[in-house]
């Protein structure tokens, strides 16, 4: 399915899950979302991660509740499962689009400027170089004598810094590349919007909509 | 053929003395120019300036065959001009090799279609066809300067400026990379201006030197430019006096069926490995080769198989503060040594934790002279230039003053008198203090009276030198 439709019928399914509560949609939501997960050959391991955080979250959340709350458990029920429609969700898009598919989405389908797509694009390549650069800053304090703990204001003045300095660098890089804001470009590759594209998005709305106007009372 | 023109260009960083003071040069078109300078000279911001990274100041001009930068169409301005950066990790945006160059090409207008064609030619003409699928992360920086050149191929700029692309180069891919540079130079008429303090190689392609010195270019005649080069004779890179270490010398590191992997791909066999105390040992090897991921893992910042032991203990075992301040790493890039933002407050902090009774502020003092850092205390440690930066980051970890202090490139960018005093401080240093130093590096130049121990990574393996006649 095209990316950017993609993101926006998930979007848009996770917004009305919110302002409804209809369990039975959420159950179907997170039925098809692990046979979507499942059908893109998920790992076991991120399977299991998303499954026991919500988990966790979601029994926290309800157990809090039913101690000191007096929700009915039909609410509780909606909200144990809007935990997992969430993740589950998320994961079917993450799983199943690959970050640069996204980027020449957003820039051909959706015409956004293609300074926000690969913008987007950035700082999604910069979450693993973040982590391994508060290694190396932690590591780097230690032969200087100082502890940094994970809450200490310098270890993320240092890593802002180091952002900070990439960001000007992949704007050189990105210059020197022949990159011109605003300045017309080809698409090595294009991202086609079928009229199958259409039919997934318009069908997969409709089906939560009729879903929610029978569970709703 | 573009010709270079730059006239009246003068400037200054905010609240410091001007690096280029009204310069006024020209490149001749189709030609391959050599610029050299002192560190902190200001190479790195006349290539900025000329590649139109940094707008240029009101009253100067530059021009490509007369024409300005900014008179040009936005998309066809990468034809003109490409600058290949001298951090080979930061000149990319995408996550491929085949992504990067498609992306360049995109931003030229190139019709889809033509675009394989480019890019297949470009990787064969710099002989890396094999990286076509590689992520760009997990590649070498020698492997990412090739990549980087191939996209200016594809791009087909007429004026290549390269900013010391060699500085963390093994000698053969530097050879292959000058190669191919001048064959773009003398069969397809680009010009080229290459920033380098290293001078070796240059003498059968380069007639007139280029020198910035004090804000201004000046061109060496033929007969002084062969001078300057002669200084750098491969004959004055030779190790005349290490020696393969004995059984009983005293080892502060050891391997024991130590390897190393990186992405599924080896880079050390298990071997039995020793490093020997209170010597300098060399370390070289090709690029990619596994030397910066041997430190890494060594401080604990990398896996690896075997184990590894410090003074007859495993190095796992061992508390990580305690450890860290045993088995130091300088860092090869200098930012991520530094945790202040003054010059003045960095020294403070190494003061406060190293080794105050030997770094007496006196001694810190003249070696910041020596170092040609005097004054710079209230700077911004950012806004020096990358030389200034090492020779900082050298000092800062000497005051550390740890038993082990690992130099992961601690030349590289520097000029030879930089070289000349960061060695003599390096070396007094370890013998005041009876340090071990272990180094990584490929600039061998004035290494010779120093180094004990040379230990050559190649063919996947560690193994001591003996010296070279």
């Amino acid at each position: 399915m095209n990316p950017t439709l993609k993101l926006t019928v998930i979007v848009l399914i996770a917004l009305e899950v919110s302002f409804t509560q209809v369990w039975t949609v959420n159950v179907a939501l997170i039925v098809v979302g692990l046979v979507i997960l499942l059908l893109a050959h998920i790992r076991l391991r991120t399977l299991l991660w998303l499954t026991a955080v919500p988990l966790f979250f979601a029994s926290a959340l309800v157990w809090s509740l039913m101690l000191r709350g007096n929700a009915s458990p039909h609410f509780l029920i909606v909200l144990f499962t809007r935990m997992f429609v969430y993740v589950y969700l998320g994961a079917t898009f993450t799983q199943t689009t690959a970050p640069l598919d996204l980027t020449r989405s957003l820039e051909q389908n959706a015409k956004l400027p293609s300074k926000f797509a690969y913008g987007f694009l950035a700082a999604f390549n910069l979450f693993p170089k973040i982590r391994a650069e508060v290694a190396t800053v932690r590591a780097a304090a230690l032969m200087r004598g100082q502890v940094l703990h994970v809450w200490s204001p310098q270890l993320y003045f240092k890593v802002i810094l180091t952002a900070m300095t990439w960001s000007e660098q992949l704007a050189d890089a990105m210059t020197s590349h022949g990159y011109v804001e605003g300045a017309p470009r080809t698409y090595a590759l294009t991202i086609p919007l079928r009229s199958r594209d259409w039919v997934y998005f318009v069908g997969s709305l409709a089906l939560v909509q009729v879903g929610l106007c029978l569970g709703l009372p | 053929m573009a010709t270079v023109t730059i006239q009246n260009l003068t400037y200054a960083p905010a609240h410091q003395a001007p690096v280029l003071r009204d310069l006024t040069a020209t490149f001749p078109g189709g030609r391959f120019s050599l610029l050299t300078g002192p560190s902190g000279s200001g190479k790195t911001t006349l290539l900025r300036f000329i590649a139109g990274l940094t707008p240029l100041p009101a009253d100067a001009q530059l021009t490509f065959d007369g024409q300005a930068l900014t008179d040009q169409p936005a998309t066809q301005r990468s034809r003109t001009v490409a600058l290949l950066f001298q951090e080979p990790s930061t000149q990319f945006t995408m996550d491929t090799v085949t992504n990067e160059l498609r992306f360049a090409l995109e931003n030229q207008q190139v019709a889809p279609a033509d675009m394989a064609a480019k890019i297949t030619a470009a990787l064969d003409f710099v002989g890396i066809t094999a990286l076509r699928d590689r992520s760009l992360m997990q590649l070498s920086g020698g492997e990412q300067q090739k990549v980087a050149l191939a996209i200016i191929v594809a791009m087909d700029s007429d004026v290549i400026l390269l900013d010391e692309p060699f500085a963390s180069i093994d000698p053969a891919t530097r050879q292959t990379l000058l190669t191919r540079l001048v064959q773009l130079c003398h069969q397809q008429g680009k010009t080229i201006i290459l920033a380098d303090h290293d001078l070796s190689g240059y003498a059968q392609w380069v007639d007139h030197l280029t020198v910035l010195h004090a804000g201004q270019l000046t061109t060496l005649s033929a007969t002084a430019t062969q001078e300057r080069l002669a200084a750098f004779t491969p004959e004055r890179l030779r190790l005349t006096h290490v020696q393969r270490p004995t059984a009983t010398a005293e080892a502060c590191l050891q391997g024991q069926q130590f390897g190393l992997t990186r992405n599924d791909r080896v880079l050390v066999r298990p071997q039995d490995l020793k490093l020997l105390a209170h010597k300098l040992t060399l370390i070289t090897g090709p690029n990619g080769s596994g030397k910066s991921t041997f430190f890494r893992a060594l401080v604990r910042l990398g896996a690896y198989q075997g184990t590894l032991a410090y003074q007859g203990q495993d190095i796992q075992r061992l508390r990580r503060r305690t450890y860290a301040r045993h088995v130091s790493l300088m860092f090869q890039a200098a930012t991520a040594q530094f945790l202040n933002v003054t010059v003045a407050e960095e020294l403070a902090l190494s003061q406060k934790y190293g080794n105050a009774t030997y770094f007496t502020p006196d001694r810190i003092q003249t070696a910041l002279e020596q170092l040609n850092l005097a004054g710079r205390d209230q700077q911004i440690i950012y806004s020096l230039s990358s030389g200034q930066q090492k020779k900082l980051q050298l000092l800062c970890m000497l005051i550390m003053a740890p038993d082990v202090l690992l130099l992961d490139e601690p030349l590289k960018g520097l000029d030879l008198q930089s070289v000349q005093a960061a060695l003599k401080l390096l070396t007094t240093t370890q013998r005041d203090l009876h340090l071990t130093l272990v180094m990584i590096s490929h600039q061998l130049g004035g290494l010779n009276d120093y180094v004990d121990y040379h230990l050559a990574l190649t063919h996947q393996q560690f193994v001591y030198q003996e010296a070279t006649p």
